[in-house]
C-alpha cells in the first residue's frame, strides 16, 4: 500500500495543476485509483485530507473554492500554477556555489534535509551547483537544543509560546514569550522577544528550556514592534565598544593578551621597574578590565585611570579571603 | 532518505529530465546524490503518473533507449515544466545557511553571497526575512587567508601564537592539517615542530601568520579529539570552587563537573573545574575573585592568595602614582 502513496500524491498534484478550474471532490475520487478503491466515504476523506496536508508540508498549497459559480455548494480544488512553480532564477556559477556551500551548513537533520531538497529543486530549474568554484571555509551550524525547532517555528510564524525555563541557580519557572527571532551566538541558540510576564523584551538561552514548548496562540497573533531588533535584546552577548583607555605597566614577556590589545607600548627605563613596558589599552567597562588585569597578578599594575585602579585593588582583596 | 526527500525528487525529476533529454541515468543519479537503482525506481513510479488515464495523459519514457543504453527520454510531461516552489522551511534553511556563510567568509566574497541572497528572495518568499541571526567569531582576514593558503598549498606556517594558560607568546612552526570551528570558535589543527606532536591552535590567539615557503611534511598523525584536548585530559589539574549566583554560567562554559548546590539558600554552587595547568587555575581564580572562591586543593587556595598579595603590594606605596588618562576620542 505504501508503495502507492508517491504515485497517488503525484497524480493528485498533476491533476489539480493541469486545470485552472476548481475540480469537484467526486471527480478527484473517480480519477485516482486508491481513492476510487477506498472501502468507504470516510476512508477516502481521511486519505484525501492526509494527502493535502502532506503536500502542504512540501510547499504545495491546494486551494479550495467553488467549481461552479451558479450551483456551487460542493467545494472544488485546484493548485495555482503561479504559486506552485519556482519562479525563474538565474545565478552565476559563484552564486550557485555559495548556495551549494550554504546548503551544507546545517548539522541538524530537519534543516539539513530542507536544504538538500531546496538544492534538488534548484538543480531541476537548470542551475549547476558546484561548490568548488568558490574557495571558502565550510561553516557548520548545529542546533542540538531540543526546543530549537519549536522556537524557530514560533519566531517565523509569530506564535506566542509558553515553556519551562531553568536558569542555573534558580528554580524552574514557567515563562511566556512572543518570540521576535532566534539568534545563534558562538554555536549557542537564543530566542528573544517580548516577555509577557515581565512586560519587557527578554532573551532566553534555548538549551535551558525544559520539556516541550507549548504554542499558546495562533500564528500571526502578534506583531513585532517596528524598530525592534533582536540584536538589541541580545546586547548582553556582545561586548560593548571600548570608549576609554587605561595605562598599564606590564612585566617583560608577560600579559600577552593585554599587549595584543594595546594601542601603544612604551619601554620604561629598565633600571626602574625591571624592564616593564607601559601600554595603553582600550576598554569599555572598568570592572571587566580589572578582572583581566587581576588575573595576571603582579605582572600588570594599573597606572590609571583611578576607577580602574581602585577596581583592581578591590578585586584582588576578594582573592585574599 | 525520507518520504519527503523522495517526493521532492520525483517532482523535480519531471522538469529536470525534460530539460536534459537523453541524459544517462548514471549522471542523473550523481546529480541528485542517489544510486542509479533509486533513479530507475523513480522512473517506474513516474511512468504510471500523469494528469489522467488516457493516452497522452500519462508520463511516458523511451523504453528502448533506457533498456539498451541507459539513456532517459521523457515525454507527455509538459504539464510540469518547472520545479515546485521552495517550501517555507526549505527557504528558511537555505537563507540561514547563506547568512552563516557570510559570517565566516572573507569580505571579498560578500558581494557574491549578497547577490545570491537577493536573487533567492523571489524564490523563497517570506522565508528570506526569516528572523534568524547568526554570529560567529570574527578572525583577522589576513591571518585567516594566510592559514587557508598554507592548507591549500600544503606549506609550513610560521604563527605568532599566545598561549593564555602559560601567558606565553612565541613563534611556532606548524604543518597545517585542517581548519574547523567548534562552539563558535575557529581552530587550526596542525603538526607543531616544537612539540613534535599534533596541536590545536585557536585562530583568535594568533597575532600573526606567515607562509614559510617550505613544504609541509605529510605525516600520519592521529587526529586529536577536541573535547578531550580542550576540556578533559585525565591528568589535568583541577580545582573545586564555590560559585556565587553570578558565576553559575561558568558551570556550562567551563564544562564543570561534580556540581553540588548548597542547601542553605545562599545560591552558592560547588563545582569541579579542570584547568590546562596550575597556572591556569590561579589565573581563573584571580580573574573571577569577585564571584568565585577556591574550596580545594589547599595549595591552590594558598597560591591564589599569595598571587593576590604580591599584586596588591604594588599599590601599597607610592609607585606608580595614579595618573589620570584623558578620555579617548572615538577610538574603536
Amino acid at each position: 500500500m505504501a508503495r502507492d502513496k508517491p504515485e497517488r500524491l503525484l497524480n493528485l498534484t498533476f491533476m489539480l495543476l493541469s486545470t485552472s478550474r476548481f475540480i469537484p471532490k467526486e471527480q478527484i475520487r473517480r480519477a485516482i485509483g486508491p481513492y476510487r478503491e477506498a472501502p468507504s466515504e470516510e476512508a477516502f476523506e481521511r486519505m484525501f485530507e492526509r494527502d493535502k496536508e502532506e503536500l502542504r508540508s512540501l510547499g504545495i498549497d491546494i486551494e479550495t473554492g467553488s467549481f461552479d459559480s451558479l450551483f456551487g455548494d460542493d467545494p472544488g480544488y485546484r493548485i495555482r500554477r503561479d504559486t506552485a512553480e519556482l519562479p525563474e532564477i538565474e545565478l552565476t556559477p559563484q552564486e550557485a556555489a555559495a548556495v551549494g556551500v550554504a546548503a551544507n551548513v546545517w548539522q541538524h537533520p530537519g534543516l539539513a534535509g530542507d536544504s538538500s531538497r531546496a538544492v534538488v529543486k534548484l538543480k531541476a530549474a537548470g542551475l549547476t551547483i558546484d561548490p568548488s568554484v568558490l574557495s571558502v571555509d565550510e561553516p557548520r551550524l548545529r542546533a542540538e537544543e531540543p526546543a530549537f525547532d519549536a522556537m524557530l517555528e514560533a519566531a517565523t510564524t509569530r506564535r506566542p509560546v509558553a515553556f519551562k525555563y531553568q536558569r542555573e541557580g534558580y528554580d524552574v519557572a514557567e515563562r511566556h514569550l512572543q518570540p521576535w527571532g532566534v539568534l545563534s551566538w558562538r554555536d549557542r541558540w537564543y530566542v528573544g522577544g517580548f516577555d509577557t510576564d515581565r512586560g519587557e523584551p527578554r532573551l532566553f538561552r534555548i538549551s535551558r528550556v525544559q520539556g516541550t514548548v507549548k504554542f499558546s496562540g495562533d500564528p500571526g497573533s502578534y506583531e513585532v514592534p517596528a524598530g525592534a531588533k533582536l540584536r538589541d535584546v541580545a546586547a548582553a552577548l556582545f561586548p560593548p565598544t571600548p570608549d576609554r583607555t587605561a595605562i598599564l605597566r606590564v612585566a617583560p614577556d608577560r600579559a600577552h593578551g593585554l599587549r595584543a590589545a594595546a594601542i601603544s607600548t612604551v619601554a620604561l627605563d629598565g633600571s626602574v621597574e625591571g624592564g616593564r613596558d607601559e601600554i595603553e589599552v582600550p576598554f569599555a567597562v572598568a570592572s571587566d578590565l580589572a578582572a583581566e588585569v587581576a588575573s595576571y597578578g603582579d605582572a600588570v599594575i594599573v597606572v590609571g585611570p583611578v576607577d580602574v585602579r581602585d577596581a583592581v585593588v578591590a578585586h584582588l582583596r576578594e582573592a585574599l579571603v | 532518505m525520507t518520504a519527503a526527500d523522495r517526493l521532492t525528487r520525483l517532482f523535480a525529476l519531471v522538469p529536470y529530465l525534460q530539460n536534459n533529454q537523453g541524459i544517462p541515468a548514471k549522471e542523473v543519479a550523481a546529480e541528485f546524490g542517489v544510486s542509479v537503482r533509486e533513479i530507475l525506481k523513480d522512473i517506474s513510479t513516474l511512468w504510471v503518473t500523469g494528469i489522467g488515464d488516457l493516452p497522452g495523459e500519462l508520463i511516458d519514457f523511451d523504453y528502448d533507449a533506457l533498456e539498451d543504453e541507459g539513456l532517459i527520454f521523457i515525454k507527455d510531461a509538459e504539464f510540469l515544466p518547472r520545479p515546485l516552489r521552495l517550501s517555507r522551511n526549505e527557504g528558511v534553511a537555505l537563507t540561514i545557511g547563506l547568512r552563516t556563510l557570510r559570517e565566516t567568509a572573507d569580505a571579498a566574497e560578500y558581494a557574491v553571497i549578497d547577490s545570491a541572497l537577493a536573487k533567492l528572495e523571489e524564490a523563497v518568499g517570506d522565508a528570506s526575512r526569516a528572523p534568524v541571526d547568526v554570529h560567529m567569531e570574527k578572525i583577522d582576514p589576513t591571518i585567516m587567508s594566510t592559514v587557508r593558503q598554507a592548507l591549500a598549498d600544503a606549506q609550513r606556517l610560521d604563527i605568532d601564537y599566545t598561549t593564555q594558560s602559560r601567558d606565553e607568546r612565541a613563534h611556532r612552526l606548524v604543518d597545517p592539517l585542517r581548519l574547523f570551528t567548534s562552539e563558535g570558535r575557529h581552530y587550526l589543527e596542525a603538526w607543531c615542530l616544537r612539540e613534535q606532536d599534533v596541536r590545536i591552535f585557536r585562530l583568535d590567539r594568533m597575532l600573526g601568520a606567515s607562509l614559510t615557503g617550505e613544504p609541509a611534511e605529510i605525516r600520519e598523525a592521529e587526529p586529536r579529539d577536541l573535547a578531550a584536548d580542550l576540556f578533559a585530559s585525565p591528568d589535568a589539574p583541577f580545582g573545586v570552587f564555590a560559585l556565587d549566583r553570578g558565576a553559575h554560567w561558568m558551570i556550562e562554559y567551563y564544562h564543570a563537573t561534580d556540581v553540588v548546590p548548597s542547601s542553605d539558600g545562599s545560591g552558592l554552587m560547588r563545582a569541579k573545574i579542570v584547568g590546562a595547568d596550575s597556572a591556569w587555575l590561579v589565573r581563573f581564580a584571580l580573574r573571577h575573585a569577585d564571584t568565585v572562591s577556591v574550596v580545594e586543593p589547599e595549595q591552590l587556595a594558598k597560591d591564589v592568595a599569595a598571587a593576590a598579595r604580591a599584586a596588591l603590594s604594588a599599590y601599597d606605596g607610592t609607585i606608580p602614582r595614579v595618573r589620570e588618562v584623558p578620555p579617548a576620542t572615538a577610538k574603536e
